[in-house]
This record gives structure tokens, sequence and C-alpha cells, in this order.
């Protein structure tokens, strides 16, 4: 399959001369479902900022044929659509209807033809018939579903999720995880950044293990990565458990949920 | 019956901010002594009021909560304004003056305000305030005023809620301390308020760019004129000509002769 993403030896520092990408370098087949995950810190939401545009780091960008370059920043982001971490921040409008259709009128459909596409990415996202509902009175389940409706609405073919089920209880994150699997079955490109290792085992077709240096150490599917345990812990993903029985200390790895038996 | 009590809240948001302006305008200009005719500008508030959905005692309510600011700021008016003196009061050594043309200012100011804080109470409880902002951007006040004030009605109570959490994380470590901590304390928090108001304006304006935001907002239309906008607005501009030129005193001299001649019969 054809790539759909490469990224060679890019690099990004925050303007105060923290590194905040090292040599970053992948790429990204088309239809594929790559999860990014990282500790914190690790410069995993910087390198969605550089991947949009936003963010200009030193460095070889090419999405969909197309290197990126100050000039085609706006075609990139037609074909390339991100969700933010925190859904206050995506959802800025008076309503949801006027959140959804923002992308596209903004690239110049008419009104008729807006509110289709958006009502259609609405009722993807199980939120039909709220458009006319305040954002800020919506809750925050509600809220991440309608910040990836704002985005599915101009038809993108690749998405950008920072941290789609951060914060979301255990049946709206099983939904959320639904329309992932929607997304992906309609052949879309996805790319998320987790720290969420059930997630990635749930979707992921690639894992790739962000490292503390801020540079991906290692990709592989989601089996290798996770059964490579000396990796996770490295990278901060896993945690050594300790607790006593008795008079011995043991410790041992913990990734099996919370309870397990001895 | 049911279509007239809220026929202010089904009127297209353009309609009631032209014909609201009108009034105010009208009286505005009104000099305060023709007290007369603020009775009726009164009357034709009250008649407004009959078509929306909204009771005399939500209207007081509100009334109640406004009122008093106004009250406070022309409440000194009449013995500051110098003038002639119409009325003393004598305390001891102290005098107080009440001067006539602070008196009429006075009232000019009481009246002519909570007439237009009414009207701008049935303005907002019939219109929701998306619609009022969609409304303002149609009769082309500037796009950017517009847009400020949409986005801090979105995210006024976004703001608040943070304050409240800083307020809250402060006030579960604080013991009492000195009293020059606590303003520091406080300083610090209008200051991390402002940097998160910052940073999130900053997050905010990239997730509007990556939708191809380019500096002009695209909206949605679905507002039309419809034949009872216009009746509504020829209403008001009808009964407020009525008013400025006098022609009504003239319509109230026919009635009160025809009730004499009525009496007479």
């Amino acid at each position: 399959m054809a790539r759909i993403i490469i990224v060679s030896n890019l690099n990004y520092q925050y303007p105060d001369g923290t590194p905040a990408l090292r040599d970053v370098s992948f790429d990204v087949k088309e239809g594929e479902t790559m999860v990014i995950i990282g500790a914190n810190g690790t410069g995993k939401s910087t390198l969605f900022m550089n991947l949009m545009g936003v963010l200009d780091g030193d460095g070889h960008i090419e999405i969909m044929g197309l290197t990126l370059t100050k000039t085609n920043k706006k075609e990139i982001r037609q074909r390339m659509g991100m969700v933010f971490q925190n859904p206050d921040d995506q959802l800025f409008c008076p309503t949801v209807m006027d959140d959804v259709s923002f992308g596209p009128l903004n690239l110049g459909w008419d009104s008729d033809r807006a509110i289709e596409a958006s009502q259609e990415a609405l009722a993807l996202v199980g939120m039909e018939g709220h458009g006319s509902r305040t954002s800020y009175h919506l809750s925050f389940g509600e809220k991440k579903r309608v910040a990836i409706a704002t985005v599915l609405s101009m038809n993108p073919k690749i998405l950008l999720l920072d941290e789609p089920t951060s914060g979301l209880d255990p049946r709206s994150s099983s939904k959320f995880i639904n329309i992932l699997y929607t997304l992906k079955s309609q052949g879309k490109t996805l790319l998320i950044v987790t720290h969420d290792v059930f997630l990635a085992q749930e979707i992921a077709d690639r894992v790739l293990v962000f490292s503390e240096e801020k540079r991906p150490v290692a990709t592989g599917n989601y089996n290798e990565i996770l059964n490579n345990y000396d990796l996770l812990l490295k990278n901060n993903l896993v945690h050594q458990h300790r607790h006593r029985h008795n008079e011995i200390v043991h410790e041992h790895e913990h990734r099996h949920g919370h309870s397990h038996k001895h | 019956m049911k279509y007239v009590h809220s026929l202010l809240e089904s009127l297209d948001p353009r309609s009631k901010i032209i014909s609201f302006l009108a009034i105010i305008f009208c009286m505005i200009l009104t000099p305060i002594t023709r007290l007369k005719d603020f009775e009726l500008y009164f009357l034709l508030i009250l008649g407004i009021s009959f078509f929306s959905r909204i009771t005399p005692v939500q209207i007081m309510k509100k009334l109640c909560i406004l009122i008093p600011f106004v009250f406070f700021m022309a409440m000194f008016v009449p013995f500051v304004k110098p003038g002639q003196v119409c009325w003393s009061l004598k305390i001891g050594y102290w005098k107080l003056n009440v001067t006539c043309e602070g008196a009429w200012t006075f009232l000019n100011i009481v009246v002519k305000s909570s007439l237009s804080i009414l009207l701008l109470i049935l303005a907002s409880s019939t219109t929701n305030f998306t619609d009022f902002l969609k409304g303002l951007d149609l009769l082309h006040l500037p796009r950017f005023l517009v847009m400020l004030m949409s986005f801090m009605y979105r995210y006024i109570f976004v703001l608040l809620e943070e304050a409240r959490r800083l307020m809250r994380a402060r006030s579960l470590r604080y013991f009492g301390s000195r009293y020059m901590e606590q303003f520091r304390v406080l300083g610090y928090m209008i200051g991390m308020l402002f940097i998160r108001t910052y940073e999130r304006a900053e997050r905010i304006y990239h997730a509007m760019i990556l939708r191809g935001f380019s500096g002009e907002i695209h909206d949605i239309k679905h507002f039309r004129f419809s034949s009872v906008d216009y009746l509504f607005i020829a209403g008001i501009i009808i009964s407020l000509m009525c008013i400025v030129s006098g022609l009504i005193y003239k319509m109230e001299y026919i009635k009160v002769s025809n009730a004499r001649l009525w009496q007479g019969l």
C-alpha cells in the first residue's frame, strides 16, 4: 500500500530552546491505523502540530504526496483533520451546528451542502438532533464526540486524534472506540496519540513508541510491542509493581489491569 | 391566541433590534418636560409585552435587579447640579439644596433608562443570545465586535469554572495567613488565570485555522423576514410617529370631546 504520511528527520524545539522532537522519522500507510504511545511530555502532541503545519520544525513532511510547505498548508488541512485533546478548545461556536459546519463553510461550500455534511457527521457520532444545543451545556463525552464531528464534516482522508479517550468513563470510551472502528472501516487513515495501552490493543494496526528522548524508538504490531516488556518499562508505559508478602518484597510487571494472582 | 402570545419570540431578531432601537432613539430625543409622551411610550412597551410569553412578575424581578444601579447613579444629581433652588433641607450646619434643574435631570435619567431597560428585558427574554448575535451580524454591525461577543458568551463560563478551580485549590490549602500574604496569593491567581486564558486562546485559534479559518466567519443563514416582521416594524414606526408628532393627543382630544358629547346626550 502507498505511504500516505512520510516524516523524515523532523526536529523541533520550543521558543525557549527546550527540544520537543529529536530526529523523528516514520511513515504511515494508506488506510492504516497507527497508535502512537508514549509517556507524558514525549512530544506526541507537538508532532501533530508539526504535521498540521501549525508549528514549523526542521525536517521533511510529506502528506498524500504533497511536501508540507508554507503555501500548501491549507490544501493539506482539507485532507487531514485534527481533533484536539480538550473539546472546549475545539468547540468555539455558540451552537453545535455552527461548530460542525464551521469547516465546510470555510472551505467555501454553500449552506445546503455544509448542513448536509454536518448532519451526516453528527449522525456518524450519534449526536443527530443535537445541532441547536449550546456546546457549553454538553456532557464531556458528548463534547468529545461533537469535536470529532467538527472534523469529519470536512470529509478528511486522514484523522489525527490527540488522546481521544482521556477523561471518558468506560461506556463513553467504548462508544468512542466504536466510532473509530466505523471510521477505520470507511478507509480513513487514523493516527492516534495516547498513553492508554488498552486503546492501542483495541484498534491499532501498528504501534509507534515514543521515548522520553522525544523520538520514536520502536514500531511494530500490537503484540510485538506489548510483549516487549523491557521496552515498555524503559519508556514509562508500564510500571514496576512492588508489594510485600510477609517478609518478601515482590517486584513484577504490571499490565493486566489492577487485579492479578500470585 | 397562543400564537399571539409568542409573537415576539417568533419574530426575526433583526426586526426586534430595529424596532426597539427606534423606540429608544425617539425616547432619548424627547425632552423630559413632555412627561405625557413618556406615559405613551410606557403604554407602547406594555403593548409589546402583551405579545410575548413573559409574565409581569418576571419583568418586575429583572427590573428590580437593574433599577438600583440607575437609581444609585442618578441619586446625587439633584443635590449637585447648580441652578434654582426649589427645596432645601437643613440639619444643624448642614444644608442640602435640591435644584429644579437637578430634579429634572434626575427624572430624565431615571425615566428614560427605566423604559430602555424594560425594552432590553423584553428583547433579552424573547431572543436567545446566539440569534441576537446573528441578527446583529446580518445588520452589518462590525464582524469583529460580533465575534468578540460570541467568543465571550462561549467562554465566560469556562473561564469562571477555571477561576473557581483555582479558588478551590487555594482554599483547600489555606490555613490562615497574614494580610499581605493573601494579596500575594491573589496576585498569583490572577496572573495564572491570565496565562491560562492566553494559552487557551492560542489553542482555540489553532483549532480555527486548522479548519480553514482565514479571518471571516461564514454563517448558515436561516433567518427570513416574514410579513409578520414587516407588520411589526411598521406598527412600531407608525405608533412612534403618532407619539412624536403629537397626533395622538388630537385623537385623545377627539375621544374626550366625544365622551362629553355622550354625556351631554
